[in-house]
């Protein structure tokens, strides 16, 4: 994929070194979501399953955070 | 009253002869210019010369200020030129671009810098990442998130990371960026600590601190969002004053 890049005020198409650099980049951003999705949904998981045994809204919060 | 104390602002008239006292007075009122603090000195009560007292003004051009004398010492009248922080650099971000590089903003002149970015628009909701040079390593920083509408917190972080990649973000309507640099261009471990407001449907606050473990000095920086493009906007520069 092409990506236009600026240095400073020069707007120019990225060459492949930097338009691979800028693809790496949006991976890593993509998974990093995706990871702190996958530990939000344990957690409200958990705060699901911790209430199902009894635990009051302050402890589970208490174990898990607000 | 002081020597140089007025008790009129008089108005000549045509035609009329003004005694000495009175050229004095108006040639007196005027702020004098002086390259530097010496010459302001030497510039007073010598033979000829008008006696230094309580109100005078004097423009120093070495220091780009405007001094007033306060019956016993010279001071500077408002904020010195170069006190606070100092306008480096004011970036204007081109149409649809997928980073953003901004050289010569590091420098031994100040050991600690403010990056700040606003005005405009992402292609679509998008974390910012900053980078500092060419380093793609060793970024550690931590963020705290709260939920604007239920209050949970949240967090995130990098570990050994290519970039700090959540130092701002960016939206179909609104772009922010607010970073402290602490020692970029020193051959020290670079901080970093900063916070902003998502306005996204799950809006969030976040607040961050973290550091680029290495002793490389920068001079640069690369903003590049986590997807799409970025347009508008104004990327700043700050120094703070040794």
């Amino acid at each position: 994929m092409t990506h236009r890049i600026q240095i400073d005020d020069e707007v120019r198409e990225a060459t492949r070194e930097e338009a691979a650099a800028i693809d790496s980049a949006h991976v890593a951003a993509a998974a990093q979501a995706q990871q702190e999705k996958d530990k939000a949904a344990s957690v409200a998981s958990a705060r699901t399953k911790l209430a199902a045994l009894g635990l009051t809204e302050a402890e589970v919060t208490a174990l898990l955070g607000a | 009253m002081g020597a140089n104390a007025q008790t009129s602002v008089p108005t000549f008239t045509a035609g009329q002869v003004l005694t000495a006292a009175q050229m004095n007075e108006s040639a007196r009122t005027g702020v004098p210019v002086f390259a530097d603090t010496t010459a302001r000195d030497a510039g007073f009560g010598g033979a000829g010369e008008k006696t230094l007292a309580e109100g005078q003004l004097a423009y120093i051009e070495s220091l780009d200020v405007v001094q007033y004398y306060s019956g016993s010492s010279w001071l500077t009248l408002g904020p010195a030129a170069d006190s606070g922080l100092t306008l480096i650099s004011a970036t204007t971000i081109g149409s649809a671009v997928a980073s953003v590089t901004v050289n010569s903003a590091f420098s031994s002149t100040y050991d600690n810098y403010h990056i700040s970015l606003v005005g405009g628009v992402a292609s679509g909701n998008a974390d910012l990442s900053l980078q500092l040079g060419a380093t793609t390593s060793g970024y550690y920083c931590g963020y705290s998130q709260v939920t604007y509408s239920s209050g949970a917190a949240s967090a995130a972080s990098n570990n050994a990371a290519a970039s700090f990649t959540k130092v701002g973000v960016g939206t179909a309507d609104s772009l922010f960026m607010n970073v402290n640099v602490m020692g970029p261009n020193l051959a020290k471990v670079t901080g970093i600590n900063g916070a902003y407001g998502v306005n996204l449907p799950a809006s969030t606050s976040v607040l961050f601190a973290g550091m680029l473990y290495n002793t490389t000095q920068y001079t640069a920086f690369t903003i590049t969002p986590s997807s799409g493009t970025l347009t508008g906007g104004t990327i700043r520069v700050y120094g703070y004053k040794n």
